[in-house]
């Protein structure tokens, strides 16, 4: 094991301890409530995060822009919801109905999505997203419309045990979830699989030319983005018991892939970073304005244009130079110089040879 | 039958000629520079607001139709420049985000202004009535739109065909490091590009106002359809721009006669059915971002 | 007479109104160096690219081992054997040269889509296939530095032993001297003798300068304008007259 990553396993414990004490009570206070918040912003964090690591996938590992992944969030948190209302299930059952029904979801657009690639690719996610937001917008006896539907929190247990779950049980719940998909994740993104992923990001002709069928890698990546979104859409409805078409739209699309972009494309941590940053900046901007809109609207565009590399890449960089991880955000200016073959510089040549 | 379905069948094109509007503005500046504009719907409303106030602080409604889009112009080219420009060189996912945080602060601000609902904006009286076309009674407002939409798009076309400027235009569309190497300020392009987009967007915007209610979500009601519009007729094609434009009015206000629950709907459905023919759209050729 | 590995019969290519390559045929026998050679604009690149499932011909067969292939999806054919490097060198500029070949040694061990790390028998046997792989180009010394900070000659080197990693049967080489000097040139040509020399493969390259062919080709194919100007052994194309004019042409209008 070397240093980075005795350093990534220490970061990790560390931030989930961390997560874990943080609504603890010392004496009739935690440091969350002298924060004023409540610990379901906290699952609400977590939920997010997961949903923004399902656009890392395509967007910071694989390279594929997607602007749709609400569809899936959302289908998730009406599957989760649907079935509860209307078939009775519980909990578990619940998070798995919604992360099947995402999945589908992904099944039927995907062969779509994946003849483009680009902005075109971007359009497409962003396009299809839409068909489930009317879906759900017109079903109205069936979803409830344009106000959405309500549904109970079912118990959660297995056949021979089971609890409620209140805003802090369920948030421990969320945690472990959390961390399981974190781990998931980082296997992902370091498996065969998962290297051939960022291959694809760099050079996807050059993977085809080493006898890889890249579409085949993608709809895969696609597939495993639509459950997680869907895992995580599921949970969300089952935290604030309800699901509307709000969450199916292309703005929390926006929302999830700025989440990203806020803590860093390409990274493990930076959808997490992104965020704490973005779902608490939220809660505390909306309870001091009516018009908060204004300001997330105003903090994608300073973090587009002052952070680029969001902001735990910047964080990171000033302190070690070297990026976390894949960045997106580099001009491709470089790689056009390169691409077009330019003369390779003698100082590369001199530090080769030195090497030698 | 027919006097049901005839006047359906008109409001249903003219739609989608607003539709072909937007997609064709979005298309253009996607075409040139990468930029999935998501503000282009705020643009849209913006101009309809302009016009509000113009005619409400005693304008004419003739003279507001031209000069709110000519404000939408230059707030629209004052945008790109300051903002857009620094972008235009990294991956187009920022472009994407900063039109988004765009389109979130305009509407917050459409609304601390105008008002979260929607305000009363009509066409003056002349434009008023209706005019009997024999078989049916055609209202005034809806022609003299359909007119000023067709108008706008022979321009748009003499300026893009019959003009050097437009010739390089569409040249640069094509291959934006061949006209630059040939010497072209591509800035200027950039910049009359993107103008030419708001442009159109500022017309469909005032002319919107007087036919779907004037609100601060208005322009993003446009967008959707605009971008399965461009989708449909193929990314960087005028001709396919309007083509879809006209099919998707046709087929939402056909579809509201019979099934009005999936009057949207219709249009992704015809979205998937023309990509699984024709992966490019209509009319899409191979694009530079293809 | 060897085994037929490769076959173009009457390719032919046109974009737009431009026939980019009019009906060429070539005939690649296992074991062989196959040149093909013409000025800049002959078409070379794009004859070359119908045949690695770059895009499809618009006319004519492409046939591997006998087999029809011309309209087979570019990663079929390099399961199928044939591998290819590109005028630029197509490579992953942000990954290391190690992890460069790791993408090909995962795809031609059929583990890429596996979603567990490979055992530790399985790593190592992968270790010592990069090792050898990039013996074989000389970039060992290299390994762990990001493509993109190697120079043109070895970023070549890099995809050359990455079009490797596959096992082929025939490489195919888009102009690998392209933009090099001439002490890279040499070292390219030495690689391209090893391919063939101590690897047996079978190795087809597209290439302008009339010298490198003639000491490498066993056989070559001289395109002009997108069609066959000549066809043989070096001995009978270095004696060719067309061939001496068209080159002859060409030099005179390079010097001008």
């Amino acid at each position: 094991m070397n240093n980075r990553q005795k350093q990534g396993y220490i970061a990790a414990i560390a931030a989930v301890v961390l997560l874990a004490v943080l609504p603890l009570k010392i004496g009739s206070h935690s440091v969350l409530s002298l924060m004023h918040l409540d610990v379901s912003i906290l699952s609400e964090m977590l939920l997010f995060a997961i949903a923004a690591m399902s656009v890392n996938l395509l967007l910071g590992y694989t390279g594929l822009m997607s602007f749709g992944n609400a569809a899936y969030f959302g289908l998730g948190a009406y599957g989760a919801g649907l079935s509860i209302h209307y078939l009775n299930m519980n909990f578990i059952e619940g998070a798995i109905i919604g992360t099947i029904v995402a999945l589908l979801g992904g099944l039927i657009v995907g062969p779509f999505l994946l003849r483009r690639r680009g902005i075109y690719f971007a359009l497409l996610t962003l396009a299809f997203g839409q068909v489930f937001y009317f879906i759900a917008y017109r079903a109205n006896e069936f979803t409830g419309g344009e106000d959405g539907m309500s549904f109970p929190r079912p118990y959660f247990g297995f056949p021979g045990w089971h609890t409620d779950l209140h805003e802090g049980s369920f948030y421990y719940l969320m945690l472990l979830v959390f961390a399981v998909v974190l781990v998931g994740f980082w296997l992902i993104v370091r498996s065969p699989f998962g290297r051939t992923l960022q291959a694809i990001r760099q050079n996807e002709l050059r993977v085809r030319y080493l006898g890889l069928d890249s579409n085949k890698f993608i709809f895969v990546a696609l597939l495993v983005s639509a459950a997680m979104a869907g895992l995580a859409g599921a949970l969300y409805g089952l935290l604030i018991m309800f699901a509307a078409p709000l969450m199916l739209d292309w703005q929390q699309s926006g929302d999830f892939v700025m989440i990203m972009i806020l803590g860093g494309a390409g990274s493990i941590w930076g959808p997490v970073v992104g965020s704490l940053i973005y779902v608490i900046g939220k809660d505390i901007i909306s309870t001091l304005t009516q018009t908060w809109q204004i300001y997330i609207g105003a903090l994608f565009v300073i973090c587009v244009l002052a952070f680029p590399g969001g902001l735990l890449g910047t964080l990171l960089n000033s302190i070690a130079r070297r990026d976390v991880g894949a960045p997106i955000s580099e001009e491709t200016v470089p790689h056009k110089a390169w691409e077009s073959g330019a003369p390779a510089s003698s100082a590369a040549v001199a530090a080769e040879q030195k090497e030698s | 039958m027919l006097s049901n379905v005839a006047p359906s069948v008109f409001n249903g094109l003219i739609l989608g000629a607003f539709y072909a509007f937007v997609a064709i503005g979005l298309s253009l500046i996607m075409n040139l520079t990468g930029t999935i504009n998501l503000a282009h719907g705020s643009f849209l409303t913006l101009a309809g607001y302009l016009a509000f106030t113009l005619v409400s602080k005693g304008t004419s409604f003739w003279f507001a139709l031209i000069l709110a889009p000519l404000l939408t112009v230059v707030v629209g080219v004052a945008v790109e420049r300051l903002l857009i420009v620094p972008l235009y060189k990294r991956d187009p996912i920022f472009s994407l985000l900063l039109t988004f945080g765009l389109s979130l602060i305009a509407e917050e601000v459409y609304r601390l202004i105008w008002g979260p609902n929607g305000v009363p904006f009509s066409a003056p009286g002349i434009l008023g009535g209706g005019i009997s076309l024999g078989f049916m009674q055609f209202p005034t407002l809806r022609l003299f739109i359909a007119v000023v939409l067709a108008a706008a798009m022979v321009l748009l076309a003499l300026f893009l065909w019959r003009t050097r400027f437009g010739l390089r235009l569409r040249a640069a569309i094509q291959d934006t490091e061949m006209i630059s190497a040939m010497g072209t300020n591509i800035q200027l392009l950039y910049m009359v590009n993107f103008a030419l987009g708001m442009a159109l967007a500022g017309l469909a915007g005032v002319l919107a106002s007087g036919l779907l209610g004037l609100s601060p979500t208005m322009g993003n009601a446009l967008l959707m359809p605009a971008f399965v519009v461009a989708i449909i007729g193929g990314m960087g094609s005028l001709f396919g721009s309007i083509v879809g434009g006209l099919l998707v009015g046709l087929a939402i206000s056909v579809t509201t006669l019979f099934i009005p629950a999936a009057n949207e709907v219709i249009m992704y459905i015809l979205m998937a059915v023309v990509l699984l023919i024709r992966p490019r759209g209509l009319f899409g050729t191979e694009g530079l971002f293809g | 007479m060897a085994e037929v590995l490769l076959e173009a019969k009457n390719v032919s290519k046109h974009f737009g109104g431009v026939v980019a390559v009019n009906s060429v045929s070539i005939t690649i026998e296992q074991g062989s160096i196959y040149a093909v050679i013409g000025p800049n604009g002959a078409g070379k690149t794009t004859f070359f690219n119908a045949l690695s499932g770059f895009y499809m011909p618009d006319g004519g067969q492409v046939l591997y081992k006998g087999q029809d292939i011309t309209t087979m999806p570019n990663w079929q054919r390099v399961q199928l054997g044939m591998s290819r490097t590109f005028q630029t060198p197509s490579i992953f500029p942000e990954l290391t040269v190690y992890e460069n070949l790791l993408i090909g040694v995962q795809s031609q061990q059929k583990i890429a889509f596996r979603l567990r790390l490979p055992s530790v028998a399985r790593k190592k046997e992968i270790d010592a296939r990069i090792d050898e792989l990039l013996g074989f180009v000389n970039l060992v010394h290299l390994k762990d530095r990001p493509v993109a900070e190697l120079s043109h000659g070895s970023q070549r080197l890099c995809e050359i032993a990455m079009s490797l990693s596959v096992d082929p049967t025939i490489v195919l080489l888009d102009e690998p001297m392209a933009g090099l000097a001439e002490a890279e040139t040499e070292r390219i040509m030495r690689v391209i003798r090893d391919l063939h020399d101590r690897l047996d493969l079978t190795v087809l390259f597209v290439e302008h300068n009339m010298r490198v062919v003639l000491a490498l080709a066993d056989h070559i194919t001289v395109l002009d304008r997108g069609a066959m100007l000549a066809q043989g052994t070096p001995s009978e194309i270095s004696n060719s007259q067309i061939v001496r004019e068209a080159y002859l042409g060409q030099e005179v209008l390079n010097r001008v």
